[in-house]
């Protein structure tokens, strides 16, 4: 389903340094697959998702969604990422809509539906995530769990084929993660395609079908959550793992 | 402190004011004979207007008419301002090399140079060439002026919103476009409602600079009854006044347009 080969990614700071976000990254995500990516900050986790969907532009390889080479100049790429959910560490829900309208807008805007429709769909998803009472207030009345509950309903309106989450928990008072985490989790067993970047070990255990350790741009190992809790092969790897577990 | 209370000093305040400024002009040998009662023809009065208009009827005075045509030309150049603000708010971010430094250059051109000296190119040079009437030469001048100031003041509302909100409605699938329009720049008008304020309170006042190109505004018509009747002080004052009324009742209404959008806050 989603095949990246060879990506490099190199970000260029102010003071004119290169710092290599990727190298030479390839792997492949099989549909319905959930992929846990863990490492530690700057390894290139994030650059990796933003790539997915072309927030970030690769400097050489290749990322094939469905058949489709999402970097050819011919796509486009308002296209791809409707079927790509995204979900962020610091939510960005829109401020000054209300929680129905921060998931009805894409959907009249780029799905092309009615009000009603989106209003039904978006109302069927705050179910979903259970804050349907919540659906007139606006993000700055919620807390946190709440406020990333609606971000993933605002993705999963558009119908997406694939949903990655940068951080999703990391910003989260600790209480809140849990609420998250089980829509997430609910979201695996239903089949969705998920590429999610996480340090949530307990979460990789229950829903992950692979967890890949990426340390400075590359993959250093990979496996299942259980082959990363019993015998992680790699130094670089035993380390992080003694430093998040 | 409740609100009445501190109204009443305020008003208290500018009383004391008045009546020392009252003292000065009678005390010490300014001799000078009052004639407010001139005044109120000059805003409305009941007659007829010519020959042509014999009807006697309730009629505008000349600095009302000059108001009249100030708050015209204010609220126009305010819309095309707004818009050309817009627009080069966000030409100035542009990915395109091209469209942002022609918008640089514009800004820089228009802000380096005296608004007289723009109101006369536009009239005499620009204006003569496509026939533009003083009223359309004036407003394209104020427009084309507010529009450089507009432009840096969205510019700077639009890169005040967290990139976060950009890509979050890119991630969904809208087009930059879209973005801008439906996310970004209604996050970015709320925030800039207090230097846009400023800004078109500005532009309320440097359009009594039209008056030099023979347009028969606020400023005109003052100075018009001040040549009739040299009564500089009574006229100056009203005018004054009259301004006043235009600039206050837009700093009110944008604070009440302020207050109605914090509530996403």
């Amino acid at each position: 389903m989603i095949d990246i080969q060879n990506v490099n990614k190199t970000f260029r700071t102010p003071d004119k340094r290169e710092v290599k976000a990727l190298v030479d990254f390839s792997t492949f995500i099989h549909k319905g697959e959930v992929v846990v990516i863990i490492g530690p900050s700057g390894s290139g986790k994030s650059t990796l998702l933003r790539c997915l969907n072309r927030l970030e532009e690769i400097d050489s390889g290749e990322i094939i969604i469905e058949g489709v080479n999402i970097y050819d100049k011919r796509v486009n790429i308002n296209k791809i990422r409707e079927e790509i959910g995204m979900v962020f560490q610091l939510f960005n829900l829109f401020p000054h809509k209300t929680v129905l309208e921060n998931i009805t807008l894409a959907q009249q805007v780029v799905r092309k539906r009615s009000r009603e429709e989106a209003r039904e769909i978006a109302r069927g998803l705050l179910h979903k995530v259970g804050i349907l009472e919540k659906e007139k207030v606006y993000p700055a009345q919620l807390s946190g769990g709440q406020q990333q509950r609606v971000a993933i309903a605002r993705a999963l309106a558009m119908r997406p084929k694939i949903m990655m989450f940068d951080e999703a928990t990391s910003a989260l008072d600790p209480e809140m993660i849990g609420e998250v985490l089980d829509v997430m989790k609910t979201l695996a067993r239903e089949g969705m395609t998920m590429v999610v970047v996480t340090h949530e070990m307990g979460f990789a255990r229950e829903v992950s079908d692979r967890v890949i350790f990426m340390d400075e741009g590359q993959i250093v190992e990979e496996g299942t959550a259980e082959h990363f809790f019993t015998n992680p092969v790699h130094e670089r790897t035993k380390l992080f793992l003694s430093q998040i577990l | 402190m409740n609100f009445n209370k501190r109204s009443l000093i305020t008003l208290g305040m500018l009383a004391i004011i008045a009546a020392i400024a009252y003292y000065f002009f009678t005390e010490k040998g300014i001799t000078y004979i009052w004639h407010w009662e001139r005044i109120p023809e000059m805003l409305f009065y009941y007659g007829p207007k010519s020959a042509d208009d014999p009807m006697p009827r309730l009629r505008m005075g000349v600095l009302m008419i000059g108001f009249m045509l100030t708050l015209k030309i204010s609220l126009s150049s305010i819309f095309f301002g707004i818009i050309i603000g817009t627009i080069v708010g966000i030409a100035r971010l542009s990915h395109e090399p091209v469209t942002r430094r022609l918008a640089h250059a514009y800004v820089e051109l228009i802000r380096n140079t005296p608004l007289l000296v723009q109101i006369y190119i536009i009239y005499f040079f620009v204006g003569s060439m496509l026939r533009l009437s003083a009223f359309a030469a004036g407003t394209a001048a104020l427009s084309i002026f507010a529009g450089a100031y507009v432009g840096e003041i969205v510019r700077a509302g639009i890169q005040s919103i967290h990139k976060g909100q950009m890509e979050a409605a890119r991630s969904l699938g809208m087009t930059y476009a879209h973005a801008m329009r439906h996310v970004i720049l209604p996050q970015a008008f709320k925030r800039i409602i207090p230097p846009l304020a400023g800004q078109f309170i500005s532009l309320i006042k440097d359009s009594s600079l039209v008056s030099v190109i023979a347009l028969a505004d606020l400023m005109f018509q003052g100075q018009q009854a001040v040549a009739r009747t040299y009564y500089a002080f009574e006229v100056y004052f009203t005018v004054a006044f009259l301004y006043l009324v235009m600039t206050f009742t837009l700093s009110m209404a944008t604070q009440y347009l302020e207050m109605r959008l914090a509530i996403s806050d």
